[in-house]
């Protein structure tokens, strides 16, 4: 690996990591289609700061492209206000109007610069190395990595400071209201975060990856953990990963690196949603297959409690009887018989003591409907799983 | 006389210039239960909400123990309705609790042991200690309801605010509620709740606000649970048989 290699990846990663981080929360908030919404509608403010500053790395562009985030947010819930649309519609009308200000600002005006649509949609993390940043001199790196390294500090240092307020403004608004942890300042804030960020890692990765970035690896990382902390931290090891592996499939495909890395949290994503291990869909489905065997189970149990009488628990009687095929019958009575719940005694089909017992608590269970006694029927289903 | 502990003088809220709540004026003395009842949209939730700064009135004042409601928040519990958060949320009833000693804490500081105490402390009164570390969607609608209690108990407020607290709660999870509002009461706090079932509330409560928009009456439930305001609050002829 060159230099120039290590630096990709390094930029790359910061801005996963910066990425990560509001993403969390929006993703939290439901409120995702919000930076896709502030990553295009940023573009007017970049090409007015860059008319004034004629540079893309300058805090001041960085400032300004900030502030048309926040101005999207607020006209976004100003139209929402009124009641006469929905957000998601009027995100719909916000953003793709300061966006297309943007773009005909570009092509009237700066025909001759280093800025054009494609750089911003797509970005472009192969040339973020040639723009070097000099104190005095001396060569300390890329500018980029400078910039996104700054903002990802001052995200962090937020985050640390104010995790309490943005753990619990976003699970209840109103108690925090109440509390005096003023829910709109903290909402502003993450904004204003989620703007700069996206700013800053805009030049790198451009307006489609930084979206990504933001919401596909705290999707992720929400489908397995059930832990705010846990969370934050799978999003961004899930984000550094993808900015890695997608830069050396890049490498080997000799592709856009944005188009690698989005590649890659979209696999990443897919593969999570496939098998984490209570919100999967595998794990969903085989749980429900568990219960449908459970209540099968169950029922069948049920007959046999209430039936004394030999006919009605010979084993031909019983296919009859509960209308089921033969396979699901024969499921149950080895799951039945299996866990020692009935006895088979000349096709006759009996209780035993601890089935007995078993289903007078699942009937229980079912009249009185007690929380207490939904605990101890878990622990008693779960025997039979596995 | 008995010292006011809430205080709502002319209060008027609005959404998008209708007002839902019309010149409120309300003294609530310290030490009741007061239940809370009108048919819906009548500004039930709204008033504790604009009681409790969560929503701007367009006109009106409210004060707590004589001082406005930012200066007496410490005094104060609320539980919000419990559809109004998101169960999937990625956190344990624990850290639910937790966040009722936030407001002690105030702006940056994080809990410490002295939290986590007073928390596991309030999770045993309410009963759910043994789920202290489970996740919040994986709790049945009586537990997520006793979470909510446990983290206004925390607060160790003088009042306690608490919208619909009995919404989609079975029969035993509700009995353990009012218990635990009739001992807040007989500690001398006074308990304000958001209450649907009419049926309940002579036994339940000791006094009563009626509200459909305007005030229609407030006090002793002995005294004024009657037809006649119930029929002037519901608007058609209304009749509870109230025991004896």
């Amino acid at each position: 690996m060159n230099s120039a290699q290590i630096e990709i990846q390094l930029i790359a990663s910061l801005v996963a990591v910066a990425c990560a981080i509001p993403g969390t929360f929006l993703v939290l908030r439901k409120m995702a289609m919000i930076s896709d919404a502030i990553s295009h509608s940023i573009l007017p403010g970049i090409v007015i700061g860059f008319f004034i500053t004629q540079d893309l790395n300058s805090p001041l562009l960085i400032l300004l492209a900030a502030i048309t985030g926040i101005i999207t947010v607020v006209l976004v819930e100003h139209i929402q206000k009124t009641g006469l649309v929905k957000e998601d519609t009027a995100i719909g009308l916000v953003f793709p109007a300061l966006f297309s200000i943007g773009v005909i600002m570009i092509a009237k005006n700066a025909n001759d610069v280093h800025l054009d649509v494609d750089a911003v949609l797509l970005g472009e993390l192969a040339f973020a190395p040639f723009d070097r940043l000099f104190i005095a001199g001396t060569d300390v790196g890329p500018k980029s990595l400078w910039i996104i390294g700054a903002i990802l500090l001052i995200t962090l240092g937020l985050l640390f400071a104010f995790f309490k307020e943005l753990k619990i403004s976003t699970f209840d608004a109103g108690l925090a209201a109440s509390l005096g942890f003023s829910p709109a300042l903290i909402h502003y804030g993450l904004m204003t975060v989620s703007s700069v960020t996206t700013v800053g890692a805009f030049d790198a990765v451009g307006a489609i990856l930084v979206v990504a970035l933001m919401i596909a690896p705290a999707a992720a990382a929400y489908l397995i953990t059930t832990d705010l902390k846990k969370m934050l931290l799978l999003a961004i090891i899930f984000g550094v990963f993808s900015a890695i592996s997608g830069y050396w499939f890049a490498h080997w495909l000799d592709a856009s690196i944005a188009g690698s890395i989005t590649t890659m949290l979209g696999l990443l994503f897919l593969i999570v949603y496939l098998f984490a291990p209570s919100k999967g869909l595998i794990a969903v489905m085989y749980r429900e297959k568990q219960q449908r065997i459970e209540v099968s189970l169950l029922t069948f149990l049920l007959h046999l409690k209430n039936h004394d009488d030999i006919e009605e628990r010979h084993v031909n009687h019983l296919n009859e009887h509960i209308n089921w095929q033969k396979v699901r019958s024969k499921t149950v009575l080895d799951l039945a018989q299996k866990n020692n719940m009935i006895e088979i005694d000349n096709k006759i089909v009996s209780l035993t003591e601890k089935g007995d017992e078993f289903t007078s608590k699942a009937i229980d269970y079912i009249i009185t409907n007690e929380d207490a006694q939904i605990e101890d029927m878990k622990d008693d289903f779960f025997l039979f799983r596995g | 006389m008995k010292k006011i502990a809430v205080q709502v003088d002319d209060l008027t809220v609005a959404y998008n210039y209708k007002p839902v709540l019309w010149d409120i004026d309300l003294e609530i003395p310290e030490g009741v239960l007061m239940a809370i009842v009108g048919p819906n949209g009548a500004g039930k939730s709204t008033l504790i909400k604009a009681i409790l700064g969560i929503l701007k009135p367009i006109a009106g004042s409210v004060s707590i123990y004589g001082k406005p409601y930012e200066k007496q928040r410490d005094l104060v519990a609320y539980v919000p309705q419990k559809g109004s958060v998101d169960w999937d949320f990625p956190t344990t009833a624990l850290d639910v609790v937790m966040m009722g000693t936030y407001g002690s804490l105030g702006w940056i500081k994080r809990p410490s042991q002295k939290e986590k105490k007073a928390a596991l402390e309030a999770l045993e009164k309410v009963g759910m200690l043994p789920f202290k570390n489970r996740q919040i969607s994986q709790l049945s609608g009586g537990q997520q309801q006793r979470i909510f209690l446990a983290r206004a108990l925390v607060q160790d407020a003088s009042i306690y605010f608490m919208d619909e607290p009995f919404q989609g709660v079975d029969a035993t999870t509700e009995i353990a509620i009012i218990n635990i509002l009739k001992e807040l009461r007989k500690a001398g706090k006074t308990v304000i709740v958001v209450h649907h079932d009419l049926q309940t509330v002579p036994e339940y409560f000791d006094w009563v606000t009626f509200l459909n928009v305007k005030k229609i009456a407030t006090g002793p439930v002995k005294d004024i649970f009657n037809d006649d305001n119930l029929t002037k609050t519901y608007g058609i002829n209304y009749k509870v048989s109230i025991q004896e």
